[in-house]
């Protein structure tokens, strides 16, 4: 119990601080709105009027203060940009950024494992190197030239011309993968390197512990060493990995996917906020990220529990 | 110095590793040659005519202004060296100074200090930060440098830490502090020597993610501001490559890639050099 409210009181702290953070760079260093609300030839009074209304003639902390109050009362507010309310707005992002990158992020998770097994099971061997080989190359390999290498490959003349080059009209399932092939290919060969490398390493750890050696004297066979062994053994590692990185690839990898291919999700939402000075729109998305890094750390110490009794 | 020698013998044997050497020194020689003005030093001068292919005069043709593809790349050298080594240097040194600083008074407020700013920096998503940052600086050419370093320094710090805290109940770190020598003394003499492999990766590794780092930034409008870039010659690709004009995306691409294979070949030969136990290989 000691450890859960460790970790909740942990959580606060971090959710001050990444608030912190961001107001700090995203407001109060941010862009100036005045001049994008009001018209031209503004009086001092409408500049005056525009400014109070922003908050910008308030102190630092009472700012801030304001700032955290949005937060926990959870008024989002409306778009400065749109006039769209924040938490509409985030309703009819998160769900295309989800479906659009679920996929990838479990496929190159999983890709990840089973190539990682594969290498750490024949561990020195050509079968290993070549795994380990192609794994270093696809880390040399900016996202942005497989994403303009895939678009070409599949979606202009120039190659198969299978997918649409970019946008997201889909309203059910043939279209829905019509239109999320290409980032998905995408955010697999991105990640697929970092993955199998990580795994690997895990899982050549696991191979080498002494309880290994043992249970390969007493006769248990490669299948049940990988499965009953190394890879139980692994579930911390894996867990770990995978549940961090949700909120980085779902917010950056997004970013960039969305921004490349003008699709209307949270990551080209939070771009075009940060580049217009949308402070409602940021304050939002800043806090999700926070409070979803804390769930997942509440979230990973119950699944540790479950799967190394050791902890519990 | 002796540490040294067996480095570079560990090195000597690994192929892979001393390959990703060679491509790296090669790298180096051409930045020189750009920097010192033997190279690339027609990249902004527009002679020829729009999306010429390649041929003997142009070698990889021209873009859509006329400037001579395979010059722009050559100079790029240039700016991928400056990007890297200022990123990487700086990064390294503030993760070793902070996870020293918390290695060294492990459990105490310096230590939780330094954890809590490296989760509350983890915690916010990489792009959105240095996009925020360089959207704070706007106009300062260092602002892409500046929100990388911010971001960059806590996984060296989180080893390094580890790593002194690791030292500190070493014999020579506790006759060190037995004799009375002040602890800055102890900690810049005795112990971050010792975590110099440490570093030495970590500065390769932030090395190719700065690199890495300055593609997608300028993609977005966030990253170079004057000159050229690998990253500008894709961003300007993107919308060529629909019309089928790939010299610019081809060029940026090879030798984008090549420099990070390199790279990240000599990373993992100095990481199995300094610790043959862990090898990947």
């Amino acid at each position: 119990m000691s450890s859960a409210l460790r970790t909740i009181l942990n959580g606060l702290a971090l959710i001050l601080g990444v608030t912190f953070v961001s107001f700090l760079l995203m407001v109060w260093f941010g862009p100036d709105q005045t001049y994008t609300l009001i018209g031209k030839n503004a009086t001092a009074q409408q500049i005056a009027d525009v400014r109070h209304e922003l908050g910008y003639d308030q102190p630092f902390l009472t700012r801030y203060a304001g700032f955290l109050a949005d937060l926990a009362t959870l008024d989002l507010g409306t778009s400065n940009a749109s006039g769209e309310r924040v938490s509409r707005m985030l309703a009819r992002t998160v769900p295309v950024t989800l479906a659009l990158m679920l996929p990838g992020f479990l496929l190159g998770n999983l890709l990840g494992i089973a190539l990682g097994l594969a290498a750490a099971r024949r561990r020195g061997q050509w079968s290993d190197r070549l795994i380990s080989g192609l794994s270093v190359s696809g880390m040399s390999i900016s996202f942005l030239i497989i994403i303009i290498a895939l678009q070409v490959l599949l979606s202009t003349p120039y190659g198969l011309n299978l997918f649409p080059v970019r946008g997201w009209q889909v309203s059910d399932l043939p279209s829905y993968l019509h239109y999320v092939t290409v980032p998905t290919a995408a955010l697999v060969l991105v990640t697929l390197g970092y993955n199998t490398r990580f795994y690997r390493a895990v899982f050549v750890e696991e191979y080498g512990r002494d309880h290994i050696r043992t249970a390969r004297a007493f006769g248990a066979s490669p299948a049940v060493i990988m499965w009953r062994h190394v890879l139980k053994n692994s579930l911390v590692p894996i867990i770990t990995r995978f549940l961090f990185s949700i909120p980085l690839v779902v917010i950056s990898g997004s970013l960039l996917i969305e921004s490349y291919f003008g699709i209307p999700g949270v990551g080209k939402v939070t771009f075009e906020a940060i580049t217009s000075g949308d402070q409602p729109v940021l304050k939002a998305v800043v806090a999700l990220t926070a409070v979803a890094f804390v769930l997942i750390q509440l979230v990973a110490d119950m699944l540790y529990r479950v799967v190394d009794p050791r902890v519990a | 110095m002796a540490a040294v020698q067996r480095l570079w013998f560990r090195l000597r044997g690994d192929r892979a590793g001393m390959a990703g050497l060679v491509i790296v020194a090669v790298f180096a020689l051409l930045a020189l040659g750009v920097w010192f003005g033997l190279l690339g030093q027609e990249w902004a001068a527009a002679n020829g005519g729009r999306w010429e292919p390649a041929g003997p005069q142009y070698w990889f043709g021209t873009n859509v202004l006329g400037q001579d593809i395979f010059e722009r790349s050559l100079y790029s050298v240039r700016t991928a060296f400056e990007i890297g080594l200022v990123v990487a240097l700086l990064s390294t040194a503030l993760g070793a100074a902070l996870g020293a600083l918390a290695g060294w008074y492990s459990h105490g407020w310096i230590d939780a200090s330094v954890l809590w700013l490296k989760g509350v920096l983890d915690s916010i998503p990489f792009y959105l930060f240095v996009a925020a940052v360089a959207f704070a600086l706007q106009g300062q050419p260092w602002a892409m440098h500046v929100a990388m370093i911010a971001t960059f320094w806590t996984g060296t710090g989180r080893l390094v830490r580890a790593e002194v805290m690791k030292l500190r109940t070493r014999e020579f770190v506790l006759a060190a502090e037995a004799i009375g020598l002040p602890d800055l003394l102890i900690l810049l003499r005795h112990v971050l020597p010792n975590t110099l492999p440490i570093l030495l990766v970590q500065a390769s590794i932030a090395f190719v993610a700065a690199i890495k780092t300055e593609v997608i930034l300028s993609f977005l409008g966030l990253g170079v501001q004057h000159g050229v870039s690998w990253g500008l010659m894709l961003a300007e690709s993107t919308q060529e490559v629909l019309a089928g004009h790939f010299n610019n995306f081809l060029a940026a691409s090879l030798m984008l890639f090549a420099l990070l294979l390199g790279f990240n070949l000599l990373a993992d030969a100095l990481q199995d050099a300094f610790d043959p136990r862990q090898a990947t290989q």
